[in-house]
């Protein structure tokens, strides 16, 4: 029996401020996914709430990284509804939510190896016209501004996240936090309107983790909703308004953290210790 | 020695073309398509019953489809399309919805069942004798056994790899080059990125396609016969080996590994005086391209002209440069 949450999180914790309501970025009804009769996810319902970090938590095999895969189109949901901005993305590929602007990183380091940091970023970049067959048989004549332009952002991006030095080295061969690093600046190239990180902090040198952290919080500001899978319950409680609690497939419990930590069955289903 | 050196030439510049189709379908887009010869072989035999005349023609010895005697060019435009138009139903079956280790097995099964369906239906291309007396690029107007015509017949074979070359080079030093460097990477993320990668693979595999027809096309027209015993699935396991012995994903390398490998080796090995049963020096031939494959696997995985890094520069963002990758 899932646990209420105090109106679905749309205030922080005893002594934060209220913060307003508004129409969800994205919600997913009913949502679930099966693998040969094994239920990974069953019957998940959730908004996420634009301009917020949400945190989704829950013990190893809850079923987490598995929504996000299926929030993202990576996995088809077996059943359920999912919208993002107000448009039914269930049925559609995962490039095809990208391009809407719903992106995600993932729970293993998936940088591409053997491109160098840089190229990691453009990559990721939409509206080059050199990034077709025709367009590349044309020649930089007819992609160099594009390219030139998209250079520029990414550097940008390079600079803010302190990646600069950095940028001409094989993705390979950085450390797992500059990795999570490059996941997460090669995601905004795609200006994305919603951010599903999973397990960003995960394997990352505790001086890093406190690094993702303060760029998640810069990036909320900056306007951006963030949806994030993650074990470290107290960046958890330091960054998410509201905190999801998934078990066997299930959401057992949302709302704050002080509140969820009140919450008998979510305490021992999770955050016993 | 005219006809041995032209004969060289070609030989070079013809695996030159699928070296290059290899590369950007497996070095650069890492899609492992062990049917490539099947899209050789389609060019080749679409080059062959588009310039042939009619079948009933020389005493009906062979029987065919079409025979349209198709002045030069069209032979070689109609093989370099019909490679190209082969991608498609290929790609749509294989590269959609099976992983890339799936996706060579069905690829290897395709050759093989492709090789066997042209050899047990000879009114389609004349089963296993395979085509004769294919004419040769403008035979009605020059003298083809001329020494002149050879030379006009490797250049005009250089210069068409060189003209690929190009394509290619533009092809993986562009964004489109990049995002397929990047599927090849890690597709997943790649998809999440926004990158179709269904429509990255076909384009590619279009591409490959086209390439390996035209080469077929040239092969063709200057040996004048094809059979089925030319495009056993094995020649597809020589290019490969010479892409990975050059480099993949490298131009270059893809270049380098045709003359080294299909060309250089054999050529090399030809002139090993005849010992032990008959059959022992091709057999051996044969351990030594699987040697070279896993040697290079080995000690040596990017080839000999590994794969450039990119490097832009820092001031303003121009072409980038490129820098040999660091082994």
């Amino acid at each position: 029996m899932p646990v209420e949450a105090d109106a679905v999180a749309n205030r922080r914790d005893a002594g934060g401020e209220a913060a307003p309501t508004s129409v969800a970025l994205l919600q997913a009804r009913g949502v679930s996914r099966h693998f040969e009769g094994m239920h990974a996810v069953e019957d998940v319902s959730i908004d996420v709430q634009p301009g917020r970090i949400t945190g989704l938590i829950g013990p190893n095999g809850a079923g987490k990284s598995t929504f996000l895969a299926v929030l993202a189109g990576t996995l088809p949901a077996s059943s359920g509804t999912i919208i993002f901005d107000g448009t039914d993305v269930t049925r559609m590929p995962a490039f095809q939510r990208a391009r809407r602007g719903l992106v995600r990183t993932f729970q293993l380091p998936s940088e591409f190896a053997q491109l160098t940091v840089l190229e990691n970023l453009m990559t990721a970049a939409p509206d080059n016209r050199g990034d077709s067959l025709i367009g590349a048989l044309l020649g930089r004549r007819y992609w160099g501004v594009d390219e030139d332009r998209l250079v520029m952002q990414a550097r940008v991006l390079l600079d803010r996240f302190r990646m600069s030095a950095k940028e001409s080295d094989y993705a390979g061969s950085l450390s797992g936090g500059q990795k999570r690093l490059v996941e997460i600046m090669r995601s905004l190239m795609l200006r994305p309107r919603l951010l599903l990180l999973d397990e960003p902090m995960s394997g990352v040198h505790p001086s890093i983790v406190g690094e993702i952290a303060s760029y998640c919080e810069a990036l909320r500001d900056d306007g951006l909703t963030i949806l994030i899978v993650e074990h470290e319950l107290h960046m958890i409680e330091r960054l998410c308004d509201p905190v999801i609690v998934m078990a066997q497939g299930h959401v057992i419990g949302q709302g704050t953290m002080t509140f969820l930590r009140q919450q008998r069955e979510i305490v021992d289903a999770y955050l016993v210790g | 020695m005219t006809y041995y050196l032209t004969t060289v030439l070609v030989y070079a510049g013809v695996d030159a073309l699928a070296c290059l189709a290899i590369s950007l379908q497996f070095g650069v887009s890492g899609i492992v398509n062990f049917s490539f010869i099947i899209f050789q072989a389609a060019g080749a035999y679409t080059a062959g019953v588009l310039s042939m005349p009619p079948d009933t023609a020389n005493g009906g010895f062979q029987t065919y489809i079409l025979g349209l005697n198709l002045p030069f060019p069209l032979p070689w435009i109609g093989a370099t399309v019909v490679g190209a138009l082969l991608a498609p139903p290929i790609g749509l079956v294989v590269l959609r919805r099976l992983r890339s280790d799936y996706q060579a097995i069905a690829m290897l099964v395709l050759s093989v069942i492709a090789t066997l369906v042209v050899t047990n239906t000879p009114p389609f291309l004349d089963g296993a004798a395979g085509l004769a007396l294919v004419p040769q690029p403008l035979a009605n107007l020059l003298d083809p056994s001329s020494a002149g015509y050879e030379w006009a017949y490797a250049a005009a074979t250089v210069v068409l790899a060189a003209i690929v070359f190009v394509i290619a080079q533009r092809i993986i030093n562009s964004p489109y080059g990049r995002s397929l460097r990047a599927m090849r990477e890690n597709e997943l993320a790649a998809n999440a990125l926004g990158k179709n990668s269904v429509a990255l693979k076909m384009s590619v595999f279009v591409v490959g396609g086209a390439i390996a027809g035209l080469s077929g096309a040239i092969l063709v027209g200057f040996i004048t016969t094809w059979a089925p015993s030319t495009w056993l699935y094995p020649e597809t396991l020589i290019l490969f080996a010479a892409v990975i012995v050059g480099g993949r994903g490298n131009n270059y390398g893809a270049v380098l590994g045709a003359l080294l490998v299909p060309v250089g080796f054999e050529e090399a090995t030809r002139y090993i005086p005849p010992f032990g049963p008959p059959g022992l020096i091709p057999a051996f031939e044969w351990v030594c391209i699987g040697g070279l494959i896993l040697g290079f696997l080995w000690f040596r995985p990017r080839g000999v002209i590994p794969e450039r890094r990119r490097v832009f520069r820092v001031a303003a963002a121009k072409q980038p440069e490129e820098e040999r990758g660091a082994g």
